[in-house]
């Protein structure tokens, strides 16, 4: 190659442009899973997969040699809070299916079957949507930390 | 930024199509020279999916749920499970890391 450093400028070029073009310079965009779903289930689906992301997204960040213990710390304690309220949202989404299975096996049957099983639907649809406020906070702190980190 | 990456592919592929078109005596140059600019380009690639993955993670959990949606599909128990799975398997991830660092750090 008779002019290598020109080659070297190209491939750097080249190399960097997508990289930057991907950093935005903090106008990365988010997408919010949760607000897209429309139904109490869908919504409980995507607060599940919304979290298992972001603490993936921590793990790197505490797998980086070059993060700060103290960063690390906090997202030990974010995490420790975030993933006992998920598990309840996780009870709490199960309930609310079985009864809602329930609830429509009941279609055909006497009117205090229907009664009985539309009161259960209801309640586990409000354990439900408590389980996901309960949720949202920890999550928020744990997500706040992870972009903070990663701005 | 997948868009740039398209177009640059897209011109480099161009820029390849009119190699016969190039002297003899510098084909060969220009031809190393795509080569290498096409190697980068993949580096390029990668390095920036690294960088927005959080990001990627949420639009594609966002478009599955946005298809739930617009089908009014319910969500069944099964694709309950498997995101409890990747919970539990995430959370137990993060903490063995979260282990290993404070190991390192003492």
């Amino acid at each position: 190659m008779r002019y290598p450093l020109r080659a070297l400028a190209l491939a750097c070029a080249l190399t960097i442009t997508p990289a930057c073009a991907s950093m935005q310079l903090g106008q990365t965009r988010f997408e919010d899973p949760v607000s897209a779903a429309q139904t109490l289930d869908q919504r409980a689906y995507a607060v599940l997969h919304a979290y298992a992301a972001v603490v993936e997204e921590a793990t790197d960040i505490v797998a980086d040699p070059a993060t700060p213990l103290s960063v690390k710390r906090a997202l030990g304690r974010a995490e420790r809070a975030a993933t006992p309220a998920v598990e309840t949202l996780q009870i709490a989404v199960t309930a609310y299916l079985r009864a809602r299975a329930e609830f429509e096996a009941a279609s055909g049957a006497n009117q205090t079957t229907i009664e009985r099983s539309a009161t259960a639907l209801a309640i586990a649809a409000r354990h439900l949507n408590t389980a996901v406020a309960a949720a949202q906070a920890p999550i928020s702190e744990l997500e706040g930390l992870v972009r903070a980190r990663r701005g | 930024m997948y868009n740039l990456m398209l177009q640059l592919q897209l011109l480099l592929a161009a820029l390849s199509a009119f190699l016969p078109l190039v002297p003899d005596e510098y084909r060969a140059r220009a031809a190393e020279i795509l080569d290498v600019a096409a190697k980068a380009l993949t580096i390029g690639g990668s390095v920036a999916t690294n960088l927005d993955d959080l990001a990627a993670k949420l639009a594609a959990i966002r478009a599955d749920v946005e298809a739930m949606a617009a089908s009014g599909a319910v969500v069944t128990a099964e694709q309950l499970d498997t995101a409890m799975t990747r919970v539990r398997s995430a959370s137990a991830t993060f903490r063995a890391a979260l282990r290993t660092a404070e190991a390192n750090a003492t």
